[in-house]
């Protein structure tokens, strides 16, 4: 099957997937910010979403940031342009990147497999990205503790054709020197596959 | 949630059931250990962890489940024997489409592309955009702040109060500059002249009396105790000086010979210099019948400041003329002459630390403070005050001085020496502050007016060893009895009122409040 037949026959078509994925990086931002305390707890409400309980920022300015953000990154999804969507975290004294969370964003179907699979099921994927929300709320347990005020950067990798808003710049990846890294889990609709990742820095004492 | 497993290497333990699943395995994050509650039945591979079942780390599978099958499996030792090793090898060996997870081996393949020129295709982009910053108190760091460290905060708190510890009515203080009027002895009483009369008032019990009258139109001119607090030196307008016991409360002896008023007077163990208006200073044995044992002249106008090292090698002298003289002790003629003031140098005081300096203030038209190296002579430093210097007071164990002022701001000054810096002005009087005198335990200084009122205040108040301020002060016990006590002159006739309260009690009460009794 091509992937026009999948388009027209599955649930989720690309604009939907496009949609979904960036709905879920914005849950899922919201819920990093949340989880490493980036904003004061007062900054957050409950929301349903997936099933299950995701914090979101009730902040003007914090909402408006992420949606602006979001807008440029549901395009180039949309387009296809994106690949990953890197969200860094750095102290604001030394600027240095305590925290790299990495959603690399793969076009699923590209290969032109033959394969017939079936449309996954709303249920499937809402499971799938309930799993990642729990893993990170659950990931506290082996960050370690920032205990300076840190403020955030979100990345895009693009293709080199991606239409840019003047909103957007060039910069370097903000790798973390020597990390620790942690897969976590991935979900895909049947358009898109994404991947979560976290990089962390490693614990000189540990060592 | 899944742990850190590399791809390349998983030791997944297989029954032999699942031996030709390997593949699936590799791909799909799974437990490592299947669950044996499955029962013969390869454990899901493909679903993983997505499925609903939690991973349970598993024990080795019962041998009871797998009939007929005595082998026994160690959880961590992989049975080669039954592994398909050649499956496993293939995927091992398989080149991975999956980045690599290591971020430096990312980054630097990315540094390679860019510096070669290679297009990866990808262009990296950030928000220009900053963060929006939460000024608020993250609750987490808020309750997890460590505790304030209890020393700095109570240590350094020193209270100097703007307001005296105590009034008491001092009417009939002769509003002249040039005398000398005020002294506080070492056995807590102080002594005030007041027109005719002398008053001692006890600190410590809050009595008062009157010690001697005078006769005539006579007036009292200067007061003075012995080192030791036990006699108290009085200087008369006629010139006569009177040697008074405290204890008894009888003259002693009354040296005469001045030919004109005693202004003020220095006590150096028995040995006491009076200074005339006629610019004269003269040195007497009070021991002896014929007193007079030396004459030092060198001042053309009325001695006002006198006052002998606490070793008693020199002596300072300050006069109407302007003039600062120091003395030793062997000669009738000055060591030196300082003539940098332009008025009157009534305030002499010798620092307690620091033998070989003298700090001497200019009157009305001068207003400065100087400080004197009297071993070298030089002058150290100066201060400019603004306001007519009366007196000078050093504190020891503050390493600080007061000085009190007349025209125009009647008021007290307190510097830290040797920064010289102001630490605090403290206005005194209605009108000019004209004698000052300092406790035995260095942390009250009273001050004595024109406007007729004697005030206390607590400048240097005293550090424990734990460098809290101290509570109990020369005035505790006295203070809740002198409440109801007015004038000095009417308490000469009241009785001893001294129902003091607790030692402690009454001297929080005053330092809350001030006591202005009137």
């Amino acid at each position: 099957m091509s992937v026009q037949t999948q388009l027209t026959k599955g649930k989720i078509d690309l604009k939907g997937s496009a949609q979904i994925v960036t709905e879920f990086f914005l849950y899922s931002l919201n819920s990093i910010l949340f989880q490493r305390g980036l904003y004061p707890v007062e900054d957050f409400d409950r929301k349903k979403k997936y099933g299950i309980d995701v914090w979101v920022s009730n902040d003007a300015t914090v909402k408006n940031y992420l949606g602006k953000i979001m807008e440029s990154v549901e395009e180039w999804i949309a387009a296809g342009k994106i690949n990953k969507l890197v969200l860094a975290i750095k102290s604001r004294e030394t600027r240095e990147t305590l925290e790299r969370w990495q959603f690399d964003v793969q076009l699923v179907g590209e290969e032109g497999e033959e394969k017939v699979r079936p449309p996954k099921s709303e249920k499937t994927l809402q499971m799938e990205i309930q799993a990642i929300f729990r893993q990170i709320a659950a990931s506290v347990s082996f960050l370690p503790i920032v205990e300076e005020k840190c403020t955030f950067n979100i990345l895009a990798y693009t293709c080199t054709d991606a239409e840019v808003p003047t909103t957007w710049t060039d910069s370097d990846p903000l790798h973390i020197k020597n990390p620790e890294q942690v897969r976590l889990r991935s979900f895909s609709t049947d358009v898109h596959r994404v991947e979560a990742m976290v990089a962390y820095r490693r614990d000189p004492d540990l060592c | 949630m899944s742990s850190n497993t590399p791809k390349a290497a998983s030791f997944s333990l297989h029954t032999p059931n699942q031996a030709r699943a390997p593949s699936k395995s590799l791909k799909d994050e799974r437990s490592a250990y299947p669950s044996p509650r499955t029962t013969g039945k390869p454990a899901a591979g493909s679903s993983g962890l997505a499925s609903s079942t939690v991973p349970r780390l598993a024990g080795p599978p019962s041998p009871r489940m797998k009939k007929g099958k005595p082998a026994q499996y160690d959880r961590f030792i992989p049975n080669r024997s039954d592994k398909d090793l050649a499956s496993s090898q293939f995927n091992i060996a398989r080149a991975d489409s999956e980045q690599p997870l290591d971020g430096a081996t990312i980054a630097y393949h990315e540094e390679v592309a860019r510096a070669c020129g290679v297009s990866i295709n990808k262009r990296i982009l950030s928000f220009k955009e900053e963060a929006p910053t939460s000024d608020r108190d993250d609750l987490r760091q808020v309750y997890s702040r460590p505790a304030l460290k209890p020393s700095a905060s109570t240590a350094a708190k020193r209270r100097i109060l703007n307001t005296p510890e105590r009034v008491l009515d001092a009417p009939g203080l002769v509003d002249d500059y040039y005398l000398n009027l005020l002294d506080w002895s070492l056995g807590n009483m102080l002594a005030i002249g007041l027109d005719q009369n002398v008053y001692l008032w006890n600190a410590s019990s809050g009595d008062v009396n009157s010690l001697c009258q005078l006769e005539g139109d006579s007036y009292i001119s200067s007061v003075k105790w012995t080192t030791d607090g036990a006699y108290l030196a009085i200087g008369t307008s006629d010139g006569d000086v009177q040697i008074w016991d405290a204890e008894s409360q009888r003259r002693i002896r009354t040296m005469a010979g001045h030919q004109a008023r005693v202004g003020v007077m220095s006590w150096e163990q028995h040995m006491l210099s009076s200074g005339c208006r006629d610019g004269s200073i003269w040195n007497h044995d009070v021991r002896v019948a014929n007193h007079k044992t030396a004459e030092l002249v060198a001042h053309s106008g009325e001695v006002c400041g006198l006052t002998w090292r606490s070793d008693g090698a020199l002596l300072a002298s300050g006069g109407n003329d302007n003039l600062v003289n120091i003395w030793d002790a062997r000669s009738v003629v000055p060591k030196f002459t300082k003539t940098q003031h332009t008025a009157a140098v009534k305030a002499l005081a010798w620092s307690p630390w620091q033998l070989n300096l003298l700090a001497s203030g200019g009157g009305s038209h001068d207003r400065h403070v100087h400080f004197w190296n009297t071993t070298t002579t030089a002058r150290l430093d100066s201060i400019d005050t603004g306001s007519q210097v009366t007196s000078i007071q050093w504190s020891s164990e503050y390493r600080e001085l007061v000085t009190s002022h007349g025209i125009p701001h009647n008021h007290l000054a307190l510097w830290s020496y040797p920064s010289l810096a102001k630490i605090v002005d403290i206005p005194a009087h209605d009108t000019r502050v004209l004698h000052t005198a300092i406790s035995p335990d260095g942390q009250t200084v009273a001050t004595a007016a024109s406007d007729e009122s004697l005030k206390f205040w607590r400048i240097f108040e005293a550090r424990t060893k734990s460098g809290k301020p101290a509570k109990n002060g020369p005035l505790a016990a006295a203070s809740a009895a002198a409440v109801g006590a007015g004038s000095l002159r009417s308490m000469s006739s009241s009785a001893a009122s001294g129902t003091g309260s607790g030692f402690g009690a009454s001297s929080t009460s005053d330092i809350s409040r001030p006591a202005y009794i009137r």
